[in-house]
């Protein structure tokens, strides 16, 4: 019951905290000394007061600020973000337009991070000191260290140019087509749709961008559930289960990782929503038409609206993210619910 | 307790089925090919159909779509736009790359020009139809043309001086140009060159209007087509736009009903790839069969496969260095309210003498910078006005002199040196060549500051008339001659104005080669203006780009055309 009270509490808590989020994007931004009429405006339009005069009245750039902002927030609260300067479209649309995409990579590269990451912590904390520890140090140093706009395009090269083992950028072969939408992650689409060739091309063409995107997370995984894992396997209590004569594999994944999971989780939940939103690399990299390259265009671009619409987007889903991990933590460990 | 110890696994497929279900379920109206009016195709993808076959009847084209944010003609004002709308509406009249001086007929069979320019009448074709069937005629264009003016986007001023437009009768279609404050018509001698731009192509006004098209005055709040047209094309051109996904792919499927013949490809994939290696290495896989621009420190690796062909193109596209051509004291009485936002104005009392400007152009290393920054694909006109234009004469291009950068800094009263700021839109580019030419300058004896902005900080100073140099490119949207001589040589307008080069002969000059299409005296003009601008040097060209491009050597018929990229009506395999 205190659980539900609390979840309820949180997610209320979300509006004053969007609201702030706004304040200060809306803030931020119209700091900058810049005309946002080029952005709207072309080269040779700007040249032209009746076009300039028309544009600023129709974008609302002649009211003053804090009513422009009243104005942002009453049509938000409709759920209206408001309309990019440069598509000129509802900042929603271009969101939905760009968010599966975004959604789908981030999803397989969490997996990804995930299934590798955890094994190989929880091995390499077990053998600690013996090859396969000092293999998996080496996969996490290099995930850690290596950009992504170079390694993409090393994985690019080796796996998809020279071997071919893997198809090239975008999300699917541009000969077979993008699936019938239903949610827009074409794996899922084409699942449903039972359009197989389309499943498995679009599949295929996850696999590199998910292990650029992933490895980083997959590093931190492995590294903390080493670390975490070798602090619990000295405590009393796993000598005790040891003692008992349970079987190790027991001792290892019911003792231990229960108990060096905990701070795992605040980590993968900050992970999994910095997935979504720092893919901007790798999108760029494999032509993946996610949310990153919107937002870093529209930063360029002083798009007020859109800025603040991915903004608050990608605020919201850490948030959420946040809060799913508390209620995560007061499951694994009911000492901090009664705390 | 048993329970207790899986929830947390069952907590979490359940988020992860969660953000799939909640974040994706908006996405139901994402892009989605329609057919709903019959005038396009049919939906593209039939869940059956095999993957890969009957290659042939599609071409894959890798390149950069970073720039396209619509595909309503009406609206849209990037370059990728220009190739994409020319494949899907015709113009009127059209210029083939093989002669780029000479207007030929393409909806309009013929058209008459009044002597004073004010006047255009075209003939239109009485043949051609609309992918959706419908007949071209002359209320097609009207509702075309008028709903470009009243939309009022960005390609908008491409209509700049064009007051009304007419059907006369289904087949004959009037222009004519606003009324000056004089009350006269104004002349509009480039108007022929501008209604070749892809933004001018003719749209079903039916098929328009039953989206919620409309040319109304205030079509700019009322006009509701720009959603459709995003996604379907209303147009008489040789494809039809059947699907964009924005930063993914944009598809263009054959028009049947062309009425210059049925096109070589059933469909043309244009796939958004914007790192040059890998479209490059799509080409070489042969998951392209073709590239956009190919970068040229690849050219040889492109040239070492027999499989591609490649083709060395010029371009107009150049870049220059403006040099602001008033002092700050005749700013200061001419436009007190600018002369106090100027930046550096120090520098702008430097660059307005007119031997620093001169001795600026002798001193950069322009064969250097073409080799440093374009692989030696680059060439230099004598002046602002590109190579190709008709009356550029390339021979009196000037090159590096140092001795003689130093004599007119000598002469212009900086025997010591001098210093001054370059400002410009940071990129990888601009920050190379702006390094060179410091280094170019320094052996001249001047100290160049580089201040590079932020692109929209750079534009808007720029356009208030606030920088002392700038950095910047220009490329044409129409190949008519007042496309550089306009912008360039008349004081009120863009890159004239800006830069503060108000010129009595340049200003003359410029305005008769508007007002005339004469081309012996548009000639002798061009030189002309050509000698003030050499003379004046309120710019100077770096770089004029030769393009490379790069494509399967089985595709056939490849053309470059410098405004639109290429015509895919004329390629086959």
């Amino acid at each position: 019951m205190n659980l539900i009270q609390n979840l309820i509490r949180r997610l209320l808590l979300m509006i004053p905290m969007s609201i702030g989020i706004t304040l200060l994007l809306f803030v931020v931004t119209h700091i900058v000394p810049v005309n946002p009429l080029a952005v709207i405006l072309t080269e040779r339009s700007m040249d032209d007061p009746e076009a300039v005069a028309a544009a600023t009245q129709k974008w609302g750039l002649d009211k003053p600020l804090p009513e422009q902002y009243i104005i942002y927030l009453g049509n938000l609260l409709q759920g209206d973000l408001g309309v990019s300067f440069k598509t000129k479209n509802p900042v929603a649309s271009d969101l939905k337009d760009f968010l599966p995409a975004t959604i789908e990579l981030s999803i397989c590269s969490f997996i990804f991070a995930i299934l590798i990451g955890l094994p190989l912590g929880i091995i390499s904390a077990y053998k600690s000191g013996s090859f396969i520890d000092q293999v998996t140090r080496v996969i996490s140093l290099l995930g850690a260290s290596m950009p992504p706009f170079w390694s993409g395009l090393l994985i690019l090269f080796v796996f998809y140019y020279k071997l071919g083992w893997a198809p090239g950028p975008g999300r699917i072969n541009p000969r077979i087509g993008a699936p019938e939408s239903v949610t827009g992650l074409f794996v899922f689409d084409s699942l449903l749709k039972g359009n197989m060739p389309a499943f498995w091309n679009s599949l295929s063409h996850l696999v590199l961008p998910s292990i650029i995107l992933g490895w980083f997370t997959l590093a931190l995984i492995s590294r903390i559930t080493r670390s975490s894992m070798l602090e619990v396997l000295s405590q009393d209590y796993i000598r005790t289960a040891r003692a008992k004569g349970l079987s190790e594999k027991w001792v290892i994944l019911k003792h231990a990782l229960r108990n060096a999971l905990i701070p795992l989780v605040t980590l993968v939940g900050l992970a999994f929503a910095g997935l979504m939103s720092g893919a901007i690399m790798t999108e760029t990299i494999f032509s993946w038409p996610g949310i990153g390259r919107y937002a870093v265009e529209s930063a360029a671009n002083l798009d007020y609206p859109a800025i603040t619409g991915t903004t608050l987007l990608i605020a919201i889903i850490y948030m959420l993210v946040n809060i799913f991990v508390d209620a995560l933590y007061t499951i694994i460990d009911p000492r901090i619910r009664e705390g | 307790m048993k329970l207790n110890r899986v929830f947390p696994f069952v907590m979490l497929v359940v988020l992860l089925a969660g953000v799939l279900a909640g974040c994706g379920s908006p996405a139901t109206s994402a892009p989605n090919p329609t057919g709903g009016t019959g005038a396009a195709t049919e939906p593209v993808v039939a869940p059956t159909e095999p993957p890969v076959a009957a290659a042939g009847g599609t071409l894959i084209i890798a390149m950069n779509l970073d720039d396209v944010v619509t595909l309503d003609p009406a609206y849209a004002g990037e370059t990728t736009n220009l190739f994409i709308h020319i494949n899907t509406y015709d113009t009127l009249v059209d210029i083939r790359p093989e002669d780029l001086n000479t207007i030929v007929p393409r909806l309009a069979e013929s058209w008459d020009v009044n002597p004073d320019f004010t006047e255009f009448v075209f003939h239109l074709r009485k043949d051609a139809k609309f992918a959706s069937g419908n007949p071209v005629t002359a209320a097609d264009v009207v509702f075309s043309w008028n709903r470009l003016l009243n939309v009022a986007g960005a390609p908008a001023f491409n209509l700049d001086g064009v007051g009304k437009v007419e059907a006369v009768d289904d087949y004959t279609v009037k222009v004519s140009t606003t009324v000056g404050d004089d009350g006269k018509a104004q002349p509009l001698p480039q108007f022929l060159s501008s209604a070749c731009n892809p933004s001018l192509g003719i749209q079903d006004s039916k098929l328009v209007k039953e989206h919620g098209g409309t040319d109304a005055k205030d079509a700019a709040t009322t006009d509701k087509a720009k959603e459709w047209l995003d996604q379907n094309s209303a147009g008489s051109g040789p494809f039809v736009l059947t699907r964009w996904s924005p930063k993914a792919d944009i598809e263009l499927t054959a028009n049947k009903n062309y009425w210059k013949g049925t096109p070589k490809f059933d469909k043309v994939v244009i796939t958004h790839v914007s790192d040059p290696t890998t479209q490059l290495q799509m080409l070489e896989k042969g998951d392209a069969d073709m590239i956009g621009n190919l970068q040229t420190d690849l050219v040889d690796q492109a040239k070492a496969n027999p499989d591609l062909t490649i083709s060395v193109d010029q371009s107009l596209d150049e870049n220059y260095l403006a040099m602001a051509y008033k002092c700050p004291d005749v700013i200061k009485t001419e436009k007190p309210e600018v002369f106090t936002t100027l930046q550096s104005p120090d520098s702008f009392a430097i660059m307005c003498k007119k031997e620093v400007r001169q001795a600026v152009a002798y001193a950069i290393d322009y064969e250097g910078i073409t080799k440093a920054v374009l692989n030696g694909y680059g060439t230099r006109a004598p002046s602002i006005i590109p190579i190709g234009i008709i009356g550029v004469d390339s021979s009196k291009t000037q090159g590096r002199d140092l001795a003689k950068a130093k004599e007119l800094l000598t002469a212009a009263g900086y025997p010591n040196g001098v210093t001054f700021d370059l400002y410009y839109a940071s990129n990888a580019t601009r920050d190379t060549v702006a390094a060179k030419i410091k280094n170019d300058l320094a052996e001249a004896g001047i100290t160049l500051n580089l201040k590079p902005l932020e692109q929209s900080v750079y534009l808007t100073q720029m356009r208030a008339q606030q920088l002392p140099m700038a950095f910047g490119g220009w490329t044409p949207d129409y190949l008519d001659v007042t496309m550089w001589t306009d912008y360039f040589g008349l004081g009120d307008r863009s890159i004239a104005f800006r830069m503060w080069f108000q010129n009595a002969d340049a200003n003359k000059l410029a305005t008769e080669i508007r007002t005339t299409s004469d081309p012996a005296i548009r000639k002798a003009d061009v030189e002309k203006l050509q000698a003030v601008f050499m003379e004046e040097m309120p710019f100077t060209m770096l770089y004029q780009v030769q393009y490379v491009h790069a494509f399967r050597s089985d595709l056939k018929g490849f053309k470059f055309h410098p405004v639109w990229f290429v015509d895919l009506f004329s390629l086959s395999k």
